[in-house]
């Protein structure tokens, strides 16, 4: 990696600093309106080749010309991005970055398939082209025995469950390849989010890479929510746009703001962030997140419907509880970099509690990177308010 | 995996400990029939949920996947490990069928590599496998060689083949020898083949009861080897054929039919043959013409047949002598020269050497025995001198010791001491003649010898009494250890050795003491004479023996003792040493042979005195008398001396002492026996 070090030493004002030594996963970030950012992203990223080139672009970019200049810019490499709702880098929560994520071929095979039209999908036809995907990925890199999904879905489909569910039912389900993902996102304007790959940025779409490694690899789900004893019923809904007109035969947003003890006109987006709703599903609890009030309804991050029975939660500390989560993830050897999926929510919760320096610093310190999603994926669950990720750890044998 | 961990106790989905009551918290402000409606509305939508909600849309398939992973999570782990098992099963078991693989194409490449003609046949005869080189001698059998050929077919095929080269044994019988070898288990053996080829053929069992054969091609190895011997013979006979030259003897070799077939270069010289005699093939005959004497014992022995031994005959010629043998050999015989002149000329000298030295030992013989006749007879006349001086003198000696006796003077008269001094004088004079006298007899061999058996008890007891006093005239210590042992010796010479070496120890030891005791020593005893007295030095302890030789003179003793203890203990055998330690003392030591164990004679006297028989079984002879008198009377009849007495009657106790007497001892046993026999044990 000398060529990485000569090239920081000349490194160009404002360009995120590559680290330095015996990194596995590459990384680089700059701001996105710094002058050929994609280039220098790229000499940042120094010249070890590279199986894939990840993109985590705050929507200030325009996504289009940032599709195609990483194009240019990777060449054969391929990349796969997505906007953001906050990138996570060097600095924590970062906003108004483009932040590159590079997986060298010396650790690293992966396949990206790319799919559109998602709110339409076909998830037999889904299921087929991933397991093409996989099994040619397998036959090419039986050397590299760890694996991991990464899916980017446009975070405005609300497609996520579908798309979710194919691609993890064609990767075996849950004994299958491990599936992690976010919804791309558009910060707090909720308008249209992009996928970003092959020179094109595409809403109504999804990404996923399929990646296999030497390195150990371990995908991780964690959030702080503690369900209360207060129930609500979905009384009205219109599930296809994951709208909640009614709870208890009342008004959402109305019903929702009395639980809580507030006027309905105080329904922030820390509101939300701080009083989750949550289902319980075969034994466990999962978020329902109220993405905005419209009117009197509740749009949600998720799929509801009528009959559902909200049960109310209450946020646990975060700083501490992310920190032990983080903690536990080095507990056998500190991960060289963790791939995050944090959802915006949680952002959202941390700055009205002003914890947002300390998170970023903790995420930044566990060597975090990745963006604020408008939701994130596991396994075929798509849920909201948790920081999703796979921890990638030196290979063995790596000093 | 990990997010369970991670999922902990904040996590929704772990609040299992006690989940909060379930409260549906409508506005209580509300009055109670909007509150009614309320409810019925709720209801409605529960059930229509209930009744509907799995059926399609976007939650549908959220809650079908969060229960399928719910159960799929339970199942996981188990499952993992199931394929975890299954993928190593299937790892080993393809790294088996591989190793197989490899190992079975490395057998036949290392059977290919063989250079020898390799087949496996299994334990039903059957082939297996053979390589390229197997059956290559015989062409016409490749064509069979495939997995299935049974072995019998196999061998009848070979025994067909036109490349064997059987000779005049049939194909048959050759098949059926092959697979009697076959059936044996272990077959080695070569084959002929067309060409003056030959296959060595190994068959070997293997563990599973197949059969290995092996194919060697010999045919340059048996060549080799029969090159091998012929060099090796020519070589041996150029190596006889030197040596025979290099023989100092003559040598004719004829095959059976008596015709020359070899000769060495000394052959014609030695036999002074004429030239051209010697030629292959000659006949004896004619050969023994010019051999002139010879000629006729050797026609003779020839005649004799195979069943003939060596002749050995010699020619005496013009001063020189040919001694000639002929001995048979394997295919004919073989006849030797050999010039002996100068071996006979060496054992002329020796005879006539051995006459000279004969004839002077004889005459120096016959000096020596006049010499030793002469030496004899004056030896014998100085000792009847000598024995006839001692006793001649002793006579006068006596009668002056009588007149010497007869003198009676008053007690205060001087001349009583003169007298007493003259009796002693007389007396030292009496016993040096008494000793010249023994040492006489000792020398001239007149003294017998009377060797029987001796206690040596009484002896000693005898000596102690005797040197007693003059012992505790010097202030010595004498002591004499008792022993009970008995030996052979003669009494009379025994007590003489002793009485001299004690009366030498007491006159020279001058402190101290002298002790006499006996020891056992092997099959013997020894006496030992100790006494602390001057010693003898190292350089005179060869001579104290000799007459007159005293180391100090003390003014007593005649310097005799030692001299006849020396001759005493030489005539009858025992070994007489000396040690001494100048200043120390010395010790005199005769050796003595105990006597052969006697039974011991018990006199048996009144009834139940004991049982005769008890007394036998211990090792004891037995006479019995009813009493004393009887007893008496017994002995004097038998002229016996009983060891001992057994009795219970003490008047014939007191009768017969100084008998031994004694009761029975109880328990009976030989050693009891014994200590009656000889109190002083």
């Amino acid at each position: 990696m000398d060529g990485a070090a000569t090239l920081s030493r000349r490194r160009p004002p404002g360009a995120a600093e590559p680290r330095l030594g015996r990194d596995v996963v590459l990384r680089a970030q700059l701001r996105h309106d710094e002058p050929r950012a994609l280039e220098r992203l790229r000499a940042a990223l120094g010249f070890e080749p590279l199986d894939l080139v990840l993109l985590f672009a705050t929507p200030d970019a325009d996504p289009a010309t940032l599709a195609r200049e990483a194009a240019r810019v990777f060449g054969d490499t391929p990349v796969m991005g997505c906007t953001t709702a906050g990138e996570i880098g060097t600095g924590g929560y970062d906003e108004g970055q483009i932040v590159a994520v590079g997986l060298p071929r010396r650790h690293f095979r992966s396949a990206v398939m790319a799919m559109e039209g998602v709110s339409a999908l076909d998830p037999r036809e889904v299921a087929e082209r991933v397991g093409r995907v996989r099994t040619g990925l397998a036959a090419a890199s039986p050397e590299r025995p760890e694996a991991f999904a990464f899916l980017l879905v446009d975070g405005l489909s609300a497609a996520e469950d579908r798309v979710a569910g194919a691609v993890a039912a064609a990767l075996g389900g849950p004994a299958g390849m491990p599936l992690l993902g976010g919804s791309a996102a558009d910060g707090a304007r909720y308008r249209r989010t992009f996928v970003l790959h092959g020179g094109r940025a595409s809403a109504d779409a999804a990404l996923l890479a399929l990646v296999r490694t030497d390195c150990p690899v371990r995908v991780f789900q964690t959030d702080h929510l503690v369900p209360t004893e207060t129930r609500m019923v979905v009384t009205g809904a219109d599930p296809s746009r994951r709208i909640v007109t009614e709870i208890n035969a009342e008004p959402a947003a109305r019903e929702y703001a009395r639980l809580l003890g507030r006027a309905p006109e105080d329904l922030t987006p820390f509101a939300f962030a701080a009083h989750p709703l949550v289902v319980r599903v075969g034994g466990r609890h999962h978020v329902r997140a109220i993405q905005r009030m419209e009117g009197d309804a509740l749009r949600f991050f998720g799929a509801i419907d009528e009959g559902l029975v909200l049960t109310l939660a209450r946020t646990g500390d975060m700083a501490a509880h992310l920190s032990a989560s983080l903690e536990a993830l080095s507990r056998d050897g500190a991960p060289d970099v963790i791939l995050a999926c944090d959802c915006t929510l949680r952002r959202i919760e941390a700055e009205g509690r002003q914890l947002g320096g300390a998170l970023g610093a903790l995420l930044a310190r566990y060597r975090a990177v990745g963006f604020s999603t408008y939701g994130e994926q596991r396994g075929a669950l798509h849920v909201n308010q948790t920081l999703t990720g796979v921890a990638i750890y030196p290979p063995p044998g790596a000093a | 995996m990990s997010e369970r961990r991670l999922r902990a106790d904040p996590a929704p989905g772990a609040a299992q400990t006690r989940p909060p009551e379930p409260r549906l918290a409508l506005d209580p402000a509300e009055p109670a029939e909007r509150r009614v409606e309320k409810l019925l509305r709720i209801n409605a939508a529960l059930i229509r949920r209930v009744e509907h909600g799995t059926d399609e849309g976007a939650y549908a398939l959220f809650e079908r996947a969060a229960t399928l992973e719910e159960e799929v999570r339970a199942r996981t782990r188990d499952l993992g490990q199931a394929v975890d098992l299954l993928n190593e099963a299937n790892a080993r078991l393809e790294a088996a069928g591989r190793e197989t693989e490899a190992a079975r194409a490395d057998l036949a490449g290392a059977i290919e590599a063989v250079r020898e003609g390799f087949a496996l046949f299994d334990a039903g005869d059957r082939l297996v496998l053979c390589n390229a080189r197997f059956g290559r001698d015989l062409p016409d059998l490749r064509p069979l060689l495939r997995p299935g050929l049974a072995f019998g077919d196999y061998v009848r095929a070979v025994s067909c083949s036109p490349h064997l080269a059987l000779g005049a044994e049939p194909a048959e019988i050759w098949a059926a020898r092959r697979l009697r070898a076959h059936a044996s288990g272990h077959a080695d053996f070569n084959v002929p083949l067309a060409g003056e080829r030959w296959l060595q053929v190994s068959e070997r069992r293997t563990a599973t009861g197949g059969t290995v054969v092996l194919q060697t091609d010999v045919t340059d190895i048996l060549r080799m080897e029969r090159a091998e011997r012929d060099r090796l013979l020519s070589d041996q006979a150029r190596t006889l054929r030197a040596t025979l030259d290099h023989l100092a003897q003559g040598v004719l070799s004829f095959d059976e039919r008596a015709r020359l077939v070899g000769w060495n270069r000394h052959a014609a010289g030695l036999l002074a043959l004429p030239a051209g005699t010697l030629r292959h093939g000659e006949d004896l005959g004619r050969i023994a013409e010019a051999l002139g004497p010879v000629a006729e014992p050797l026609r003779a022995w020839i005649a004799g047949g195979p069943g003939r031994g060596t002749l050995s005959t010699e020619i005496g010629r013009s001063g020189r002598w040919i001694a000639v043998t002929a001995q048979t050999m394997p295919s004919g015989f073989l006849v030797a020269a050999t010039d002996v002149t100068a071996e006979r000329e060496r054992l002329g000298a020796i005879r006539e050497v051995n006459e000279t030295l004969e004839r002077r030992v004889r005459d120096r013989t016959i000096e020596l025995e006049d010499a030793l006749a002469v030496a004899e007879r004056a030896l014998a006349t100085k000792s009847r001198f000598v024995a006839a001086a001692s006793h001649d003198l002793l006579q006068p000696l006596s009668a002056a010791k009588l007149y010497l006796g007869s003198l009676d003077f008053a007690t205060d008269d001087p001349r009583t001491a003169i007298a007493a001094k003259a009796a002693g004088a007389m007396e030292s004079v009496e016993a040096m003649l008494d000793a010249l006298l023994h040492i006489g007899r000792l020398d001239s061999g007149r003294s017998q010898m009377h060797v029987e058996e001796v206690a040596l008890g009484p002896l000693l007891r005898r000596l102690r009494d005797e040197f007693a006093p003059s012992a505790e005239a010097k202030g010595l210590a004498l002591r004499v250890v008792p022993s009970s042992v008995v030996v052979r010796s003669d009494a009379t010479y025994l007590r003489r050795i002793l009485q001299n070496l004690l009366a030498n120890a007491v006159r020279y030891t001058d402190g101290g003491g002298v002790l006499v005791g006996v020891r056992r020593a092997g099959a013997g005893v020894r006496v030992e004479v100790i006494d602390t007295g001057p010693g003898i030095d190292e350089s005179d302890l060869g001579t104290v023996f000799e007459e007159f030789r005293r180391l100090r003179s003390t003014g007593e003793g005649m310097g005799l003792g030692l001299a006849i203890v020396e001759r005493a203990c030489g005539l009858l055998g025992h070994p007489l040493e000396v040690a001494s330690e100048p200043g120390r003392g010395s010790r005199f030591t005769v050796g003595l042979p105990l006597a052969a164990a006697r039974r011991p004679l018990v006199l048996l006297v009144g009834a139940g005195a004991g049982d005769p028989a008890r007394l036998e079984a211990v090792g004891c002879d037995v006479i019995e008398a009813a009493d004393a008198s009887e007893a008496e009377a017994l002995m004097g009849q038998l002229g016996v001396s009983p060891d001992l007495a057994l009795t219970g009657c003490p008047v014939a106790a007191r009768r017969l002492a100084p008998l031994p007497c004694a009761p029975l001892p109880e328990p009976v046993t030989r050693a009891a026996v014994e200590r009656i026999a000889r109190p002083e044990d």
